[in-house]
């Protein structure tokens, strides 16, 4: 066959498209209906006065009949030919907008034209400004933009060029797509995707149209009734009958066949489909339940119309008075099944049916005589757990079942399975979905969605995320807001003004209320600013810090500090005291379930996934601790005891030690500086078994933290009375104290060895005291400002 | 220019496509009124009512009960069947005459008009 990347406007697939155009008009149709009915009518009148002129217009009225019959069946669709020549291969609203003379500017003008071309740029964000942009960069001929288009239809198994397709080959003919692309954070890559979900929901509508075959009006009259069982079960069949678009692009197929060869084939016809929550197994049923209801699947026939319930465990219960009646109603509702020959038992969470307690029922004594006689067939959903749970209190009951897992989703499989969902979404919600939303909802759900998993923990933060759409658009931004007000977290790359100014001068809002520590100040300060304009690793926490140096000299003020000013407020500090973990078997607290202990490191980072975690006195923790620990300093995650990886990449470690504080006094003491004797500290430490290379390794920055001197004191005292004045502002009174006042609490507060601790109570004893005094003694009215002299100090 | 189109894809394709038509609602009939199911289970109880059968070491007379419930069941669900089966083959047997006589006289259908107008030349009457 030979190629030609022309358009030829004498193909007649465009007279075709001319044609359909015209005759398929809604004016034209009604026109030629009217006629059709006014020669009848006139035709009925003549025959009625008998006279022969009504054979005429009965004659010409079958030209209107003919006409219709044409144009609805031979202009309704214009198939394309099986040819390598580029009008053949074309899509109906092409045909009708391109012609001979056009340029490639003129391509792109006509882009938004096409219904294809518009979802690409709908969904991509790609404006038409853009389009035009790149007008200038475009080759001069057509040609090229045509052989590319082909190939691309032949790479993305597309039927027809389509205005998305020509859109893609356009941008392809661009010199330096590529990089044009990354500008707006899209790859090639993205852009065949996108060709193939406008295929998919185009089959989608086509689909549509076809009359769909489930059995008829007497399918079921071979088999039995079932009263009880519809009384406590859902009819999953029924409710999912014609949706047969939920199965076209779910990669999870191959496991329909397995179910269906289970269920066809002798031997045990009863399924387990065990995986985590929000893989797809209910999905899965419906599909299957859709499967078996539609006459044109190929299924062998003893599963064809063979309906699928699933029972409702809690309905069950609360019907029943006692265990008895349970089991009363259980024998009744099996025996219908038995006897009704259709019926395929679902158990959701089937685990609910073979534990005693509070909305579940032991039914496990029932079933197994009833399974092992292949008298019912049966679908139970569980996890894995749970299935090792059941299995280890019925193995007779699990070696009855054919196990089938069900895995989660990789990224290209859910991607997949979100374009199948988001029609729905679209319908239900009245938003548009952009390809990149899609793209963001898999990556953060991954990184912040527990407890339930891919495709699922997507699919539910694309459906929230709709309720932060902007003009009716779901964006990369939308589903970012959602995470961002659901959980708490920073992840949009600081935008605006107040952000940045914030993040640039950090070291400042630091400094304002903590004193001198520069070093270890500017190494949060640039780890924070590391991750806001996102160069940080991704995979790892935004910054893990080891503090070390003496008491009361700023280490936990300074990451009080830091959740204050970036992580919102200083409530969002995880504090663990590790002098709390010094046997082995503290490990397990570290990591327990957020449902028996609150308060352990993992409960607390997912609750709190944006936050200063503070590892105070970590010296002290037990070495298997320390060890349990490098994961998360290494790769930001660490698994809790049920086995979830909890996320610590948006968190801030600061590990916080006295060790080596003597040294550092000594040091310094001597007049030397911090860099002079850091390594040399750091190496004795490791000598004297504080703490092992690997660990220390694994921080980002290990920053000593020096002793405060008295002029680091009198800083320290002014902050101290900036806070008392902030506390006192409700009551319009402030207090200061005269420089005397100050010496003399600067000399009485300090203490090289406890820093700033001992001021802290010399401040409540005097100043604080007096202060209380002056106001219940009435001396301090609104208004006024108390001044503390040297005197007052020494009285108080 | 048209209408020449019109004609040409008449007696070509045309012809064809009806006859698809055709089979599709006549395939449409036999799905709705379950034909391939009631013919498959003609003799079925109906809704399996006293479809069970007596165990080996129940009573004569129980096995004849049974016996006889279950010939009843039978009997109601043939009759129901063929009720349906009678009304679905009427149906398939209206539609598919007229089809045929639609599809014999399918090329006659353009050429009406000058039937027409010869039948009005002869002054033919009623």
């Amino acid at each position: 066959m030979s190629h030609s990347f022309e358009f030829d406007s004498k193909n007649p697939r465009v007279h075709k498209a001319y044609q359909k155009r015209i005759f398929n008009s809604p004016a034209v149709l009604l026109f030629n209906f009217i006629i059709l009915v006014v020669l009848l009518a006139g035709g009925g009148v003549l025959f009625y006065f008998k006279s022969c002129f009504c054979w005429l217009l009965f004659g010409c009225s079958a030209f209107p009949i003919v006409f219709m019959f044409w144009v609805k069946n031979s202009l309704s669709e214009i198939p394309i030919k099986n040819s390598q020549k580029f009008t053949d291969l074309i899509s109906e609203d092409l045909l009708l907008l391109l012609n001979e003379k056009m340029t490639p500017t003129d391509l792109v003008r006509i882009l938004p034209k096409t219904r294809s071309g518009l979802f690409l740029m709908v969904r991509f964000e790609l404006p038409k400004s853009f389009f035009e942009q790149i007008g200038g960069l475009l080759p001069a001929a057509t040609e090229p933009i045509y052989d590319s288009a082909c190939k691309i239809r032949q790479e993305t198994q597309s039927e027809e060029i389509t205005g998305a397709i020509l859109a893609v080959a356009i941008i392809e003919n661009l010199p330096n797509y590529e990089q044009i692309l990354s500008q707006l954070k899209l790859s090639i890559h993205d852009l065949y995707q996108g060709i193939t979900w406008y295929n998919y929901l185009n089959g989608l509508v086509k689909g549509g149209r076809k009359t769909l075959h489930t059995g008829g009006i007497a399918r079921d009259f071979a088999f039995g009734y079932t009263p009880t069982l519809e009384h406590f079960a859902l009819n999953l069949s029924v409710r999912y009958m014609g949706t047969n678009e939920r199965i076209q692009q779910a990669e999870n197929k191959e496991i329909i066949e397995k179910i269906i060869h289970t269920f066809s084939h002798t031997g045990r016809q009863n399924v387990a489909l065990v995986g985590a929550y929000g893989s797809g197994r209910s999905t899965l049923v419906s599909s299957f339940a859709e499967t078996l209801m539609n006459a044109d699947s190929k299924i062998p026939n003893s599963l064809k119309y063979r309906q699928i319930y699933a029972l409702d465990a809690p309905s069950l219960i609360s019907a029943a008075k006692n265990s008895g009646e349970i089991e009363y109603l259980m024998i009744k509702i099996l025996n219908e099944i038995y006897s009704a020959r259709n019926i395929i038992l679902c158990l959701d969470n089937a685990h609910l049916f073979f534990e005693e307690g509070p909305g579940s029922v032991d039914i496990a004594n029932l079933l197994v005589p009833v399974l092992e006689a292949g008298k019912i067939r049966i679908i139970m959903i569980m996890d894995d757990q749970k299935f090792l749970e059941i299995s280890a209190k019925n193995p007779n009951l699990t070696n009855l079942l054919n196990k089938i897992v069900v895995t989660p989703t990789d990224q290209n499989e859910t991607i997949k399975i979100l374009m199948d969902q988001v029609p729905y979404f679209e319908h239900q919600k009245n938003v548009i979905y952009t390809f990149k939303s899609l793209l963001e909802a898999y990556r953060l759900s991954k990184q912040y969605i527990h407890d339930i998993e891919m495709p699922g923990k997507a699919k539910l933060l694309l459906e929230s995320s709709a309720s932060f759409a902007e003009n009716g658009l779901v964006t990369e931004t939308s589903v970012q807001n959602t995470i961002e007000r659901t959980y708490g977290v920073k992840i949009k790359v600081a935008e605006d003004n107040e952000d940045r100014e914030t993040l640039l001068n950090l070291e400042n809002l630091i400094h304002a209320r903590m004193v001198d520590q520069v070093e270890a100040v500017s190494a949060v300060s640039n780890a924070l600013r590391r991750a806001a304009a996102g160069v940080k690793n991704q995979s790892r926490p935004i910054g893990t810090f080891l503090f070390l140096g003496p008491t009361g000299v700023g280490k936990t003020e300074l990451a009080k500090t830091l959740s204050e000013v970036y992580f919102n407020g200083e409530n969002n500090i995880i504090r663990i005291d590790m002098n709390e973990f010094v046997e082995a078997s503290d490990v397990s607290r570290l990591i327990k379930d957020g449902a028996k202990d609150s308060l352990s490191l993992t409960a607390q980072v997912i609750k709190q996934p944006f936050a200063v975690v503070l590892l105070d006195e970590i010296e002290k923790a037990h070495p298997s601790v320390l060890t349990t620990l490098l994961q998360v300093l290494d790769e930001g995650v660490l698994r809790d005891e049920r086995n979830r990886e909890v996320s610590f990449r948006d968190t801030i470690i600061i590990a916080t030690s006295n060790a080596g504080a003597n040294e550092i006094r000594k040091h310094i003491a001597e007049g030397k500086k911090i860099d002079d004797f850091k390594e040399v500290l750091i190496e004795k430490m490791i000598n004297d078994g504080e703490f092992k290379p690997e660990f220390l390794n694994r921080f980002d920055e290990i920053c000593l933290f020096k002793p405060l001197s008295k002029e680091d004191l009198m800083q320290v005292l002014d902050l101290m009375i900036a806070s008392t004045n902030k506390t006192l502002s409700s009551q319009k009174i402030s207090v200061k104290l005269s420089d005397e006042a100050k010496q003399i609490l600067i000399e009485k507060g300090y203490d090289p060895k406890m820093g700033a601790r001992p001021m802290r109570r010399i401040v409540q004893k005097t100043v604080e005291n007096f202060v209380a005094t002056a106001i219940l003694s009435g001396i301090a009215k609104p208004g006024s400002t108390l001044t503390i002299s040297a005197t007052e100090i020494n009285i108080s | 220019m048209a209408i020449i189109e019109m004609f040409f894809w008449w007696y070509a394709s045309g012809w064809a496509v009806f006859a698809q038509k055709t089979k599709s609602f006549l395939s449409n009939i036999i799905d709705f009124f379950s034909m391939n199911s009631l013919i498959r289970t003609l003799f079925k109880p109906f809704r399996q009512i006293s479809a069970e059968t007596a165990n080996e070491n129940a009573s004569l007379d129980l096995k004849f009960h049974m016996f006889i419930d279950r010939l009843i069941s039978r009997f109601i669900g043939f009759a129901t069947r063929l009720v349906l089966l009678v009304a679905g083959l009427f149906l398939i047997l209206v539609g598919g005459t007229i089809s045929l006589v639609l599809i014999i006289i399918w090329p006659l259908v353009p050429l009406m008009p000058i039937i027409g107008l010869v039948l009005t030349i002869m002054g033919v009457t009623l």
